[in-house]
């Protein structure tokens, strides 16, 4: 179940003001940090509603983020279609598969789990890596952006495209905040706690798993749509098991569960590569100790332990703000 | 298709030498999860160490220095890895574990680049295993037949320490129910940290004996990481059995595929793996049924 | 004698002229990071030391910007348009992969802004995807396998296995090789491909050369692939019955020691290795040398060449990206491989391959030349471009 406490509201509105800050004030180098961030953010809520509010971690939603980038690729470029019917096509072709995953899946728990992802991740990795109609290795170009020139957007400039990125990586949260609270999102829940209780309860548990890895590769293969048009370019690097352990660490980083933690996760990972790797060609060795050190501190995550250290507090004071108004003393103008 | 015995021979042979060498890598990393619960994405990132080691030795001593020195400073990196690291993550949940061995990868990566460098290494042969033998009909390089029997003979003494002696009893009552063997009075912390050490001392082995055969490169942990995960998974996890079971599945699998069907070579052993996952959720032979 | 004389020509012009204080930004695009930073750095080395030669003979500046791609296409293109549009370089110069080249060929095509390509192969880079903008100073991955497949005939050899991995540039490769090798007269008896950077056993792969009946053997392999596979080769015994020929990739300086006694006997066919014997190479290897404490690679001296080649245009007279794209089709020199020119038609680099055995020398593995095959130009394969303005 996924509540907004004070605390997180608060969060995402300093997110959201830092995110349109930067679209306003950046330069294209900064503009293309940001749409890397928002991308990445949109995968990592995929992932954190199977992983952190369904326990199924997954290391195979970086290859959903590719399906989604080459079906787009693949639509608009060599089948043809408008870029809206390209992204729709490939948005539910990722869920499709998405679902197919995960009700194969659906009996495999912990490490078994994250192996069966891992396989059908790398599956998909040397599929579209061998199969000369990807292009190979050497990718996909000639990809175009979709064309909002209706509503007198042009999605070729780079401010416009963070915007509009921004926009979709709003819409895609409060999806997936209705996708929680709903009655699937309950379900999801308690599998997660007791999946024999909630079988015992009559409940069809494979499809529960299934739906929702359902919908986290709908949101995936948005993620991929965005991916490709941001770079206008796809590689078979996009489906790789490291870009799926990096999305798991940013979802981990940030905080599991909190939905709103891994928004802050992927920024922090960004922002760290790119700040460090202008500093040192070993910024995998920085990172690398930064994640051990994360982990290390017992909390969860980044946002976790904002959370843990200071959400009490604030609930606290929220609530005794609220409790010491006495109804008496309200004056009220007779 | 060639018909020809020697050839299919050969194949078998090849499929062999490719087991084993898998075989040490997944003894250490399946034993480590049976007993210690604990995922070490890691290990690959060890047997890049081990190959490092062994070429930094073998440069000074010959290749018989870096063989022994290896699984040693291994070792030696396990010792400070549990005592540092582990230790204190055992009781955390996957998540963490993943994290946290995740962030050793990274580390590991650049530290091997910044001691030894971006180029690529090498290490010969010893003299004693260049060459090659005749059997069944075949030459067959003697170094590839040296690991065939260096993984059957670690093979023989594990099943023969976890069956016969009582520091195996131990362990397999560690693996079956670790909380219970607690309170039977078995030191199981001392016994994760032997086994800890002695996992990472065969994974440095076995990059000690792989690095001859292949390169000493950046990326050869991440490389061997997949196919090391994919055995465990596939064998069982935390049973000697499995790991065989494992190694000599995806051996035969890999290189069969490479001949037969090399379009599908890659995907193959993929689908095997979804395939078992399917079936059979917890695996082929695993310490806890 | 001669470069003393042109110094002091381009002093005396300089204080003839106004003094016009040309800055010619140059941005570096290449792995720093992960594995390929060997690759990289070499690059840079050889770009860096040609600036140090011949930047005397330009009043030009150089600045260099460096970006590192790590070798994702989509890291690059966010590094390319970081120089393009906020560093606003005169030009680039790198490249290491043909992925990265393929996702930044339009943004480079669009914006206008010349690019050198100091290693990336791909035969399209030159072909349909070739651009004006585009200038390519290392070789096509079909230029450095042509001429082998005829001489490989010409040695007697009618019957040939290829081994190469299963990707665009493996598949280009050999695809170079086997049309010249067929056209001459020459039968591929068997081919395999196998999965790049997932093999780590050749095993099954050499048994199956074996039993096909070849004569000989012909394979693309670099880096970590390449070590492990004239390794195994090796330990198999193969080279004896069944000699080993491949693209020189397989034995480059750059790790070739790595390999040991096992490359000794391999003969190749690359465009450049450090012992050619020609003046301006000894003068590379020695600066290279001295800079690096290594000799250098095929990879330092698209560097090394590329540095040269933007020289060579500011000193046409270029000086904006214009002119300097238009001035990089034109240029020809004398360089460390040879006579070295580009083909506007394709904008690709003409030069001489030679075919060299790896063999024992004091100080490690060397590089034997045998032959020296002629420059030829690569087919314009799909190319369709103005021709440039004269300077």
């Amino acid at each position: 179940m996924f509540r907004h406490t004070p605390l997180r509201y608060g969060a995402l509105v300093l997110l959201a003001s830092a995110a349109l800050f930067q679209a306003f004030t950046a330069d294209y180098f900064g503009l293309d940090i940001l749409t890397e961030i928002v991308i990445l953010a949109m995968l990592v809520i995929a992932l954190d509603m199977v992983a952190g509010f369904g326990g199924m971690v997954s290391l195979c939603h970086g290859a959903l983020l590719g399906v989604g980038a080459y079906g787009y690729a693949l639509l608009s470029t060599k089948v043809g279609l408008t870029p809206v019917a390209a992204m729709g096509g490939a948005v539910v072709i990722t869920g499709a598969i998405a679902w197919v995953i995960g009700a194969i899946c659906a009996r495999s728990h912990g490490i078994y789990f994250i192996m069966a992802t891992l396989a059908f991740g790398q599956m998909g990795y040397s599929y579209v890596f061998e199969a000369p109609l990807f292009g190979g290795d050497d990718g996909l170009g000639g990809i175009a952006r979709l064309d909002l020139s209706l509503i007198g957007l042009d999605l070729n400039d780079g401010r416009s495209f963070a915007l509009f990125s921004l926009g979709v990586l709003a819409a895609i949260y409060g999806v997936a905040v209705l996708i929680l609270r709903s009655g699937l999102g309950r379900s999801l829940s308690g599998v997660r706690h007791n999946e024999q209780r909630m079988r015992a309860l009559g409940l069809t548990v494979w499809r529960v798993k299934a739906d929702v890895f359902g919908l986290s590769g709908l949101i995936s293969g948005l993620a991929g749509v965005m991916a490709a048009q941001h770079v206008m370019f796809v590689s078979p690097g996009l489906l790789s098991w490291t870009v799926s352990g990096e999305a798991l660490v940013v979802v981990i980083l940030g905080g599991l569960g909190t939905l709103v933690g891994p928004l802050l996760g992927a920024a922090v990972f960004v922002l760290l590569k790119h700040e460090v790797g202008a500093l040192t060609s070993y910024w995998h060795l920085v990172v690398g100790i930064l994640l051990i050190a994360v982990v290390m501190s017992r909390a969860n995550g980044i946002f976790g332990w904002i959370e843990a250290r200071f959400g009490a507090r604030i609930e606290r004071r929220a609530a005794d703000a609220v409790r010491d108004i006495d109804p008496r003393e309200v004056k009220t103008d007779a | 298709m060639s018909l020809d015995l020697g050839f299919w021979t050969l194949q078998a042979l090849n499929a062999l030498q490719l087991s084993m060498l898998l075989f040490l890598l997944s003894i250490g990393l399946t034993v480590i999860f049976g007993l210690m619960h604990f995922v070490n994405l890691a290990h690959g990132a060890l047997y890049a160490l081990g190959a490092y080691f062994a070429a930094s030795a073998a440069a000074v001593g010959g290749y018989w220095a870096g063989f022994f020195l290896a699984p040693v400073a291994v070792a030696g990196v396990g010792v400070l890895l549990y005592s540092g690291l582990i230790q204190r993550m055992r009781k955390s949940g996957p998540m963490a574990q993943v994290l946290v061995t995740f962030g050793l990868i990274f580390a590991l990566l650049d530290i091997t680049r910044i001691v030894w460098g971006d180029l690529a290494l090498g290490l010969e042969v010893p003299d004693l295993l260049a060459g090659r033998v005749a059997l069944l009909g075949v030459e067959y390089p003697a170094y590839r037949l040296f690991i065939i029997a260096l993984g059957l003979a670690i093979f023989g003494a594990l099943a023969f320490v976890l069956s016969r002696t009582q520091i195996g009893a131990m362990i397999r009552a560690g693996v079956d129910n670790d909380a219970m063997a607690a309170c039977l009075g078995i030191n199981v912390e001392r016994l994760f940290f032997i086994v800890f050490c002695v996992g990472c001392a065969l994974a440095g082995l076995a990059g000690a004996v792989a690095a001859p055969l292949l390169s000493v490169t950046p990326d050869m942990g991440l490389q061997i990481l997949i196919p090391t995960l994919i055995v465990i998974v596939i064998g069982g996890l935390g049973s000697l059995k499995g790991a065989i079971a494992g190694s000599l599945i995806f051996g035969f699998v890999q290189t069969f595929g490479a001949v037969l069907a090399p379009q599908l070579a890659s995907v193959l052993i993929y689908a095997l793996l979804a395939a078992v996952l399917v079936i059979r959720p917890v695996g082929l032979f695993p310490a806890k049924g | 004698m001669k470069r003393a004389f042109l110094a002091a020509l381009g002093l005396a012009t300089g204080f003839a002229m106004p003094a016009t204080a040309q800055d010619i930004k140059v941005g570096l695009l290449l792995p720093f990071s992960g594995v390929y930073a060997a690759l990289g750095n070499d690059i840079e080395a050889g770009f860096t030391t040609a600036l140090e030669q011949f930047g005397s003979e330009t009043p030009a500046t150089f600045e260099i910007v460096r970006e590192d791609t790590e070798v994702k296409p989509p890291v690059a293109l966010a590094k390319a348009k970081k120089l393009i549009l906020q560093d606003k370089v005169d030009v680039i110069s790198g490249i290491v992969s043909s992925g990265v080249l393929g996702a930044v060929r339009d943004m480079v095509h669009g914006a206008g802004v010349p690019l050198i390509v100091a290693n990336a192969g791909n035969d399209e880079a030159t072909g349909e995807a070739c651009s004006p903008y585009i200038t390519r100073m290392s070789f096509s991955n079909g230029q450095v396998n042509r001429p082998m497949g005829k001489w490989m005939h010409d040695q007697g050899i009618r019957k040939v296995y290829t081994l190469a991995p299963d990707y665009a540039a493996g598949r280009q490769m050999i695809d170079g090789f086997v049309q010249t090798f067929t056209a001459a007269g020459g039968e591929i008896v068997g081919q395999e491909f196998t999965p790049f950077q997932k093999t780590q056993d050749f095993g099954p792969y050499m048994a199956q050369a074996k039993s096909s009946g070849a004569e000989a053997v012909f394979v693309f392999y670099a880096g970590g692939e390449a070590i492990s596979f004239v390794k195994q080769y090796d330990s198999f015994g193969l080279k004896a019955d069944l000699p080993l020929y491949g693209s020189g990739f397989l034995t480059s300086s750059l790790y070739v020691n790595a390999e040991g006694p096992a490359a000794e006997g391999v003969i190749t066919a690359l465009h450049y290795v450090p012992t050619l014997d020609n003046p301006a190479n000894a003068q590379f290897v020695e600066a290279f040398k001295a800079k690096t404490g290594r000799v250098p690679s095929e990879f330092a001296v698209h560097g090394y060449d590329a540095g040269r080649a933007l020289i060579e245009a500011v000193k046409a007279g270029a000086t904006d990206r214009e002119s300097l794209a238009n001035a990089l089709r034109q240029v020809s020199f004398d360089g460390p491989r040879g006579a070295l020119s580009i083909d506007p038609a394709t904008n690709n680099i003409v030069q001489p391959i030679y075919v060299y055995e790896t063999i024992a020398g004091t100080d490690g593995l060397t590089q034997k030349v045998l032959a020296q095959l002629p420059a030829e130009a690569d087919p314009v394969n799909g190319c369709e471009m103005a021709a440039p303005v004269s300077n």
